[in-house]
């Protein structure tokens, strides 16, 4: 890889990691929030490497045309770069112009529920009706409560559409990293008596406990009877198992 | 646009000349009204195409997590790189071989220990324990340093704590058993090791006088960057591929089987060949995977995979590569077993 190239491809992945990490939150499609202030500083250092090559480079050949310095040729061990380099420019030109969707109905489809974390102590529910939970503590209230609360309560759940082949129910997803997008792993619950919205739609579904097994225990079904699905905006973080918004009406 | 007119002048020129004197115009001349529509159309037909490829579910989320393998790991490799490139250009290597024993038995695990103040991935390590080799080290110091620089310094065992997060027990696994793996291999060097399987040393990089030190950093770093980030992209779409392609099922297959899993996982980092200071992200996104499994990912990926065989070859020759290759791999699988059976 030739000099130029080399000076451009470090401008232009400075300014991609900037372009997705100062600029924009389109970051949060790949890693987690907490990576902003890493990212911004790496696409800081690129861009003053970029322009370090570009000013050195012109110094050389300014430096080759009025006399032969004693370190001409120095330097050249470092000045080829391999060909691997080159698929550097894939991602820089990635972020800088066609960056990719978070990951979406998909990735979730092809995912069993992953495995919640397990409590012993739950606070009593809050009065509001209907309720916003999360996913998670939605699961957690039905598989592990044995107070059984949940049941006969209104709930508000949001997440993205994924549909279920062949049955007439559908899953409401979220999907949760823990370090970047490679690692997503989902959280579902089973959607019936509505028909189901597009693939991929964020919504947020009203509803009550799908009745089933014994409350409390793994065998009741992660389910809600759907009162009410209306279209939500996708949040800006789609990682998160995050609170609702409540409804405005 | 001016070229194709250019050349749709010329050829109607030629096509007339044909015409008048012999028929030896070249056939495709002939057919050049069809040759200007292709070029108009093709490349409009494959973009379509290619974009409407690109934007299907299964090429999105490729995408997605290749760039997100990426981004994830970029930081850590620039950290990786810029330290590396300071050792290289204000660190002489003759303070690596005055703190090392003479005795070639106790210089092997001090050289490992010592693996940790170079904080880079193994693109990084080779090119310095070659030096090393060449400012009179004994060569299976410098193997043992090789192999532990990669896997045990702080930036990577720092992306590991943020990879597992509340599980102290995977980094002191990934030390010891990294470790362990750089002795072993240094001492087995020293008992069956050949000096004719490695090539004569080839010198370069360095501090060599006359340089600037500055320019000699920014130049080292700039090429380990480009040079890592390169291979990192590589990294980067085999995991997408996997992740994206390989169904669940296959995976719990694996997974279900200790051993096989531990093999398999073994077999992943060979070929996936993700930069030490990224891989342990990797292994945290296999999750269906037993903590003994991922620690073997680990563990292989710094000491063997296909760009490190691939730079080896190159810098220390065939011969040497693929018998230090393949004996690496055995150790490492068992000393990941071993750590992580009493560990984890």
């Amino acid at each position: 890889m030739r000099r130029p190239f080399q000076t451009a491809l470090l401008v232009l992945s400075g300014v991609g990691l900037l372009r997705v990490s100062l600029f924009t939150d389109l970051y949060l499609r790949y890693v987690k929030e907490g990576m902003r202030p890493l990212l911004i500083a790496s696409g800081a250092l690129l861009i003053l490497l970029g322009v370090a090559d570009a000013v050195s480079y012109a110094r050389r050949r300014e430096g080759d045309d009025h006399a032969d310095h004693d370190d001409g040729g120095h330097g050249h061990g470092h000045s080829g770069a391999p060909r691997a380099a080159w698929l550097l420019f894939l991602p820089a030109l990635s972020l800088l112009f066609y960056a990719p969707p978070a990951l979406g109905a998909y990735t979730a489809s092809r995912q069993p529920p992953q495995a919640v974390t397990h409590e012993d102590d739950f606070d009593p529910l809050p009065a509001a009706s209907p309720l916003p939970m999360t996913l998670s503590d939605f699961t957690r209230r039905v598989q592990q409560d044995r107070t059984q609360v949940i049941e006969g309560r209104t709930v508000l759940l949001t997440g993205f559409v994924t549909s279920d082949k062949g049955g007439d129910s559908w899953y409401l997803n979220r999907l949760l990293i823990s370090c970047c997008a490679a690692d997503a792993q989902s959280v579902k619950v089973r959607i019936h008596r509505t028909p189901a919205p597009p693939a991929n739609t964020w919504v947020a579904v009203t509803g009550t406990w799908h009745p089933g097994g014994t409350l409390g225990t793994s065998s009741a079904p992660v389910a809600l009877d759907a009162r009410a699905v209306e279209k939500t905006a996708k949040p800006a973080n789609a990682y998160t198992d995050a609170l609702p918004l409540p409804l405005t009406r | 646009m001016q070229g194709t007119e250019e050349r749709a002048g010329e050829a109607e020129a030629a096509d007339a000349g044909g015409a008048v004197g012999d028929d030896a115009a070249p056939v495709w001349l002939r057919f050049w009204p069809l040759l200007l529509l292709g070029a108009a159309i093709v490349p409009g037909v494959v973009l379509y195409f290619g974009g409407r490829w690109l934007e299907t579910p299964v090429m999105q989320a490729w995408r997605t997590v290749c760039l997100a393998v990426t981004v994830q790991a970029l930081p850590f490799l620039l950290l990786g790189t810029a330290l590396s490139g300071a050792i290289n250009a204000f660190v002489p290597a003759r303070v690596f071989s005055r703190v090392l024993p003479r005795r070639p038995v106790l210089a092997v695990p001090v050289a490992g220990v010592a693996g940790v103040v170079l904080p880079g991935c193994e693109c990084a390590s080779v090119p310095v324990a070659n030096r090393l080799i060449g400012r009179g080290v004994t060569p299976a110091a410098a193997f043992a340093f090789l192999l532990s620089a990669p896997a045990i310094n702080p930036v990577v065992l720092t992306a590991t704590a943020v990879a597992f997060p509340g599980n102290p027990a995977m980094v002191a696994a990934r030390l010891l058993a990294s470790l362990g793996t750089a002795w072993v291999m240094g001492w087995l060097w020293l008992w069956l090791g050949r000096a004719e399987w490695l090539k004569p040393a080839v010198r370069h990089g360095g501090h060599q006088a006359g340089g600037s030190r500055w320019r000699e950093f920014r130049a080292g770093f700039q090429h380990d960057f480009l040079h890592a980030g390169g291979f990192l992209v590589v990294g980067a779409m085999a995991a997408a591929t996997f992740n994206v392609t390989v169904p669940r099922s296959v995976l719990d297959a694996f997974s279900g089987s200790l051993w096989l899993s531990v093999l398999f996982l073994a077999v992943l980092a060979i070929v996936l060949a993700v930069c030490s200071e990224a891989d342990a992200f990797v292994a945290a996104s296999l999750s269906g995977f037993s903590p003994v499994a991922q620690l073997t990912f680990m563990v292989v990926g710094p000491v063997v995979d296909m760009k490190l065989i691939a730079l080896q070859a190159g810098t220390f020759g065939r011969a040497f590569a693929i018998r230090f290759s393949a004996a690496t791999a055995v150790v490492a699988v068992l000393f990941s077993a071993l750590i992580g059976g009493a560990l984890l």
